[in-house]
């Protein structure tokens, strides 16, 4: 797991609907996989069959309301993670997934109303530390605040970098 | 301002003797249960953070429970690792591919007690609050912290608290309450609160239909739903729990609720629900998907595979056959209930009447075997959740009901009303 880039996330927009769960994110059927890579072939593919074989590195994942409902499985943001997806932005997420994102070290951004404000395709700057997400003609989007610990997670590069420094801090 | 249940429960277990809505706390955790995720998930990242000793194998409990016996290889070999972690750290509580659903099993050995913070890696961890226990799924890493040192970091939830008073008519059950609430709050309408359930109608209910209310509360987000204690809690707890004492909880008179929600279901009483595809939230009364054809009808889960619920699907379909063209699937929800089920001869009418029974698992529930769909299939299900392609194929529909519902309809092959055979 790599230090992330946090200032400046420049990525292409894929846009979802409300209420992708965690069998969207990845099937139940692909979990007894034990190479993260191989499950990351299937991710989104009931939503979006050509998502994983063409997502480049930093694309942006947009999505309504309650992303990633469902299962607890931590296997969702990490295929996102290991495709590259630079963040995922949405109007709200389910607990779960919230929590899992940053300890597998993905970003996840809460702006209240970003599928009406982005498109399909294009480009954002998002910059983790200030919240702002910078859309293609200047128009700047505010996000939720970030708890401080969850800052300091995905700042480490996840929960098993963060976990390691906080032993070496005792 | 008093203290909600979870406020009081995660107090308890603080090093600083707090905890009020809305902090972060650094929490003490009393038990953890993992499944599968254990050998696919947790040992890497144990390995990883460079742990090789787990802070309490007693307070651990490993199951080999969602694709059991192992279907294929790659599931077996999960099953092996979690076997040789079991060893390795001399683990008390294991339950291989033999005992069932784990948590089921926390109920059938007791390990759920009131007052506790337990920890499962899995979502519907939170089916424990039956129990008045505050327990709550989290995923690998966070588990994996929990397992090396007892202890993580959780948000104080909110609490929303339901009153819920009057009877449930014959062949209602509480999952038809429970798919109602959900439904009235969304899918997302609890997230991250706490669930506390209230009223002569949870006091007097039996521990498999309040650990099915409790269960399915994360259907609408909810971190945790925790009920006080009843008579029977105590009972099960009283038969079935090695320890012989333990501290109840229960919420302070002016504890804060983000809301309270008052069903009474004397005034206004509850028919059975079905949740359409594809949420748990999309919960119709049973008049407006009657008629539906169906080419599955599943009984099991952690939600709804329990002896009351094989019970009740025994009485309908009892002397009777599953309609022509529909498979039956029963799946115990443990080796426990099964057991029951087959003394008490509800096996024998269920297989009678043409049902298949499997062994105790998660199987068609989560998608992994015995009784995956087809495109194009229809079923109706006892389970917790109705995604898209979360049974099988992206094209198959899914629609959940109460274990008398799913018994109706595969009697009928058609959705049906179970009030109208009885």
């Amino acid at each position: 797991m790599m230090k992330r880039n946090l200032e400046n996330i420049v990525g292409k927009v894929w846009k979802f609907g409300s209420n992708i769960d965690t069998d969207q994110i990845i099937q139940g059927r692909y979990l007894m996989m034990l190479d993260y890579s191989e499950m990351a072939k299937h991710t989104l593919k009931i939503q979006r069959p050509d998502f994983a074989s063409n997502v480049q590195k930093n694309d942006i994942v947009v999505a309504g309301k309650n992303f990633g409902g469902g299962s607890s499985r931590e296997e969702a943001p990490k295929v996102l993670e290991v495709l590259g997806v630079g963040c995922v932005i949405a109007e709200s997420f389910a607990r779960i997934f919230f929590r899992n994102s940053f300890n597998v070290g993905l970003p996840s951004l809460i702006v209240p109303d970003i599928t009406e404000q982005v498109e399909d395709g294009e480009t954002l700057i998002v910059n983790l530390s200030k919240g702002t997400v910078k859309k293609d003609n200047g128009t700047i989007l505010q996000a939720a605040p970030l708890p401080p610990l969850m800052m300091d997670i995905v700042s480490a590069g996840g929960a098993i970098p963060w976990f390691k420094q906080r032993l070496v801090g005792q | 301002m008093g203290a909600t249940l979870a406020e009081k429960i995660l107090a308890t277990h603080t090093t600083d003797g707090k905890a009020t809505a809305g902090e972060i706390v650094e929490a003490n955790v009393d038990f953890v249960m993992v499944h599968e995720v254990l050998g696919s998930r947790i040992m890497p990242i144990l390995d990883e953070m460079g742990v090789d000793k787990v802070w309490d194998p007693k307070r651990i409990l490993v199951v080999n429970d969602h694709w059991a016996p192992a279907p294929n290889i790659q599931s077996a070999e999960i099953h092996q690792r979690n076997r040789d972690f079991v060893r390795k750290h001399g683990i008390t509580h294991f339950c291989d591919v033999n005992c069932g659903i784990c948590h089921q099993v926390m109920a059938d050995w007791g390990l759920a007690r009131p007052g506790e913070l337990i920890v499962g890696c899995d979502s519907h961890t939170c089916s424990y609050g039956a129990f008045n226990a505050f327990s709550t799924g989290l995923a690998a890493t966070d588990t994996a912290i929990i397992l090396a040192t007892g202890s993580n970091w959780f948000r104080v939830p909110e609490s929303r608290r339901f009153e819920i008073s009057g009877e449930l008519p014959d062949f209602v059950m509480s999952k038809d309450l429970i798919l109602r609430i959900v439904t009235d709050l969304g899918s997302d309408g609890a997230t991250y609160e706490s669930l506390e359930f209230h009223g002569p109608t949870i006091d007097s209910m039996t521990v498999p239909s309040r650990m099915t209310m409790c269960n399915m509360s994360v259907e609408a987000g909810a971190k945790t739903a925790i009920m006080t204690l009843n008579e029977s809690a105590t009972s099960w707890l009283n038969a079935k729990s090695a320890m012989s004492t333990w501290t109840p909880m229960e919420p302070d008179r002016d504890a804060g609720y983000v809301e309270t929600h008052r069903y009474d279901l004397d005034s206004d009483p509850l028919g059975p629900i079905v949740s359409a595809p594809n949420s748990p939230a999309n919960g119709k009364a049973v008049e407006e998907v009657e008629g539906i054809e169906i080419d599955q009808a599943f009984i099991g889960s952690c939600t709804n595979g329990r002896l009351e619920d094989i019970e009740i699907a025994a009485r309908i379909l009892k002397g009777k056959n599953v309609a022509q063209g529909v498979r039956l699937i029963l799946t115990p929800a443990s080796m426990e209930t099964y057991l029951s089920a087959v003394r008490a001869g509800f096996i024998e009418t269920l297989i009678t009447s043409g049902a298949v029974v499997t062994n105790p698992t998660c199987g068609a529930c989560v998608g992994g075997h015995l009784g995956i769909l087809g495109p194009d299939e229809v079923a109706i299900s006892s389970t917790n959740r109705n995604f898209r392609g979360r049974m099988g194929h992206p094209e198959s529909l899914v629609y959940l009901a109460s274990p008398a519902t799913v018994a109706a309809s595969a009697l009928k092959g058609v959705i049906t009303d179970p009030r109208s055979v009885a």
